[in-house]
């Protein structure tokens, strides 16, 4: 660890300025912003904007489906995560092809597979094939609120190898020995994964966790290639909302709604901090 | 073979035979339908434009009993699509070399700011170290849209609102990508650093001749991680230029791609996939190690 360096400000400096300039300014900035009328005289009227925006259908409406799009994703996410890093675990060094063929689309542009997510999803594409040939009735995915489905199954294909490889980072630092023990005690493979790998694991799996929610609340992304700007009520995000606001130049709205999503971002991921904190002292 | 396997056994002391059958299996059926669309996108590239087109068209229909073909092999293997695609279109190839400039200026500029940062995080002492860290965790876990206004405002008033910088310096900054790297070069063992200070090297040798190469595994990883984001970029583009379709990247343009040129568009994703899997295959290893090794919790 260096102590009083100089030379620590030839390092700090251009990364520090970068951040003041394009985030942390902007960040502070708004705060402010928020609480302005925007008029050519700027007024400051304190909570006017919040409330306005809170008393919007259409930014509940989003808020909703950010809430439980992400809700949605995130533990679905952990949970595949941890079965397929299992599963590699299982296979040993035979996992590696598997690995890294399950990271592949965290590097793939969505935006190119959109033609063929819209094929797959089509009324006479092969998904409702399967569904009708396993006795079931077709789904308009693509028409109706079940465009959720296709947007979470996107985004989950997209972000989950990734947090396998987290994962298995983790749970490579296991020692084979509790298993050992665990086995000869009788435990069943499901006793021993949640009893044994999972809290040893568990500040890992707490990172898993509150990056697949976060990521999960940019869905954005996914939503807006599937769905377009004004897409169906069932997957009208939050941040639809911010940028339609932000085409019809309304600012102060945007900025408020934003703050309005950070401070419940910030709420959620402090409640999940504190949980984890006082797991870590049970132990 | 069965002494192979006796060999494996008294080595891993965890068989787990059962177990590695069906992990076997289920990895086998899960990667294959992962790799499907990819796979299908570039098979479908090959395939004659009329052919594709006639095939885009039969989508959207609704009656019952009317399914659209499972296309898997073309009337004939074509790269009309492709030399549509590249020589008579050559507007979406513009897209293509402006996406490539984008991602290639974040690249660079990332290069440069993200590792000393990370450098001062993790190796330095200094006053407010701690709570500037716990700014850039906080600023990592917004999405773009929070500060999107300010942004706007901030590019206006730096002059940059409409020009390819305020699509290029936030993403320069990006706090996701100091933090993946500082976490991996706080684990860098402190003797190290014993012993280069003691061969009299200060903190610009420790990092320019140990500390980077140490962290290469990281750096491929931030890389290529860094490399997808940037290629896959939307929402920045959208509000940054305003518009102006000649300055975006071709990821903000296959809604319309898809829409008005049925016939070109798997190629057009064909191509736009092509360098991330390359960039992929490249750095794959170091995205394991690098996380692998870095403090993930």
């Amino acid at each position: 660890m260096f102590k009083k360096k100089k030379s620590l400000w030839l390092f700090l400096l251009p990364g520090l300025i970068g951040l003041l300039v394009f985030y942390v300014v902007p960040f502070l900035g708004g705060i402010y912003f928020s609480m302005t009328d925007g008029t050519i005289e700027n007024r400051f009227v304190w909570f006017e904007n919040y409330q306005r925006v809170w008393e919007n259908e259409v930014f509940r409406l989003g808020l909703k489906n950010s809430l439980e799009l992400s809700l949605l994703s995130a533990p679905l996410i952990f949970l595949f995560a941890f079965i397929l890093a299992v599963m590699l675990r299982a296979l040993r060094e035979k996992s590696l092809g598997f690995r890294n063929l399950l990271l592949m689309p965290y590097l793939v542009p969505s935006s190119a597979l959109l033609i063929i997510w819209m094929i797959l999803f089509d009324f006479g594409g092969p998904i409702n094939r399967i569904v009708e040939a396993m006795g079931g009735q077709r789904v308009l995915w693509l028409e109706t609120g079940a465009l959720r489905v296709p947007v979470v199954l996107l985004y989950i294909w997209k972000n989950v190898g990734f947090s396998v490889v987290i994962f298995s980072a983790a749970l490579s630092s296991v020692p084979d020995e509790l298993y050992e023990f665990a086995r000869l005690e009788g435990a069943s493979v499901i006793q021993q994964e949640t009893k044994i790998t999972l809290p040893l694991i568990l500040p890992t799996a707490f990172l898993v966790f509150v990056l697949a929610w976060v990521n999960a609340f940019k869905i954005f992304k996914e939503v807006y290639f599937i769905g377009g700007a004004y897409p169906r009520d069932e997957v009208y995000t939050l941040q639809h909302y911010m940028n339609n606001q932000f085409a019809k130049l309304d600012y102060q709205l945007v900025t408020t709604a934003a703050y309005s999503f950070a401070l419940i971002v910030f709420a959620l991921f402090g409640l999940l901090y504190l949980g984890k904190g006082v797991r870590g002292h049970d132990r | 073979m069965t002494v192979k396997t006796r060999d494996l056994r008294h080595h891993h002391r965890r068989p787990l035979r059962p177990g590695r059958i069906i992990s076997y299996i289920a990895l086998t059926i899960i990667c294959a339908l992962t790799v499907l669309p990819i796979v299908l996108t570039f098979l479908y590239s090959f395939f004659p434009m009329s052919e594709m087109k006639a095939y885009l068209a039969t989508r959207n229909n609704y009656k019952e009993g009317q399914w659209m073909d499972i296309l898997l092999s073309p009337s004939m293997v074509s790269l009309r699509q492709y030399y549509s695609l590249l020589i008579e279109k050559p507007v979406y190839l513009q897209l293509f070399v402006n996406s490539a400039l984008y991602t290639l200026a974040i690249l660079l500029g990332q290069s440069i700011v993200i590792p000393m940062m990370a450098y001062a995080l993790s190796r330095f002492k200094f006053r407010g170290r701690d709570a500037l860290f716990f700014i850039i965790l906080m600023l990592m876990l917004l999405p773009f849209q929070v500060t999107m206004a300010p942004s706007v405002l901030t590019m206006r008033t730096l002059g940059l609102m409409n020009t390819h910088w305020a699509v290029i310096l936030p993403m320069v900054f990006s706090p996701f990508y100091i933090f993946l790297v500082r976490q991996y070069m706080v684990g860098i063992p402190g003797d190290l650093f014993e012993a280069a200070m003691m061969d009299g090297a200060g903190t610009w040798r420790c990092y320019m001749h140990m500390v980077l190469p140490i962290s290469k595994p990281i750096l491929g990883a931030a890389a290529a991680l860094s490399f997808a984001d940037s290629w896959n970029m939307v929402e920045q583009p959208l509000i940054y230029l305003s518009n102006d379709q000649a300055r975006m990247p071709l990821s903000v343009m296959f809604n319309q791609l898809s829409t008005n040129e049925p016939g070109i568009a798997f190629t057009g994703a064909a191509l736009y996939i092509l360098p991330a899997l390359l960039l992929y295959t490249y750095f794959q290893e170091d995205i394991l190690l690098g996380i692998q090794l870095s403090d993930m919790k």
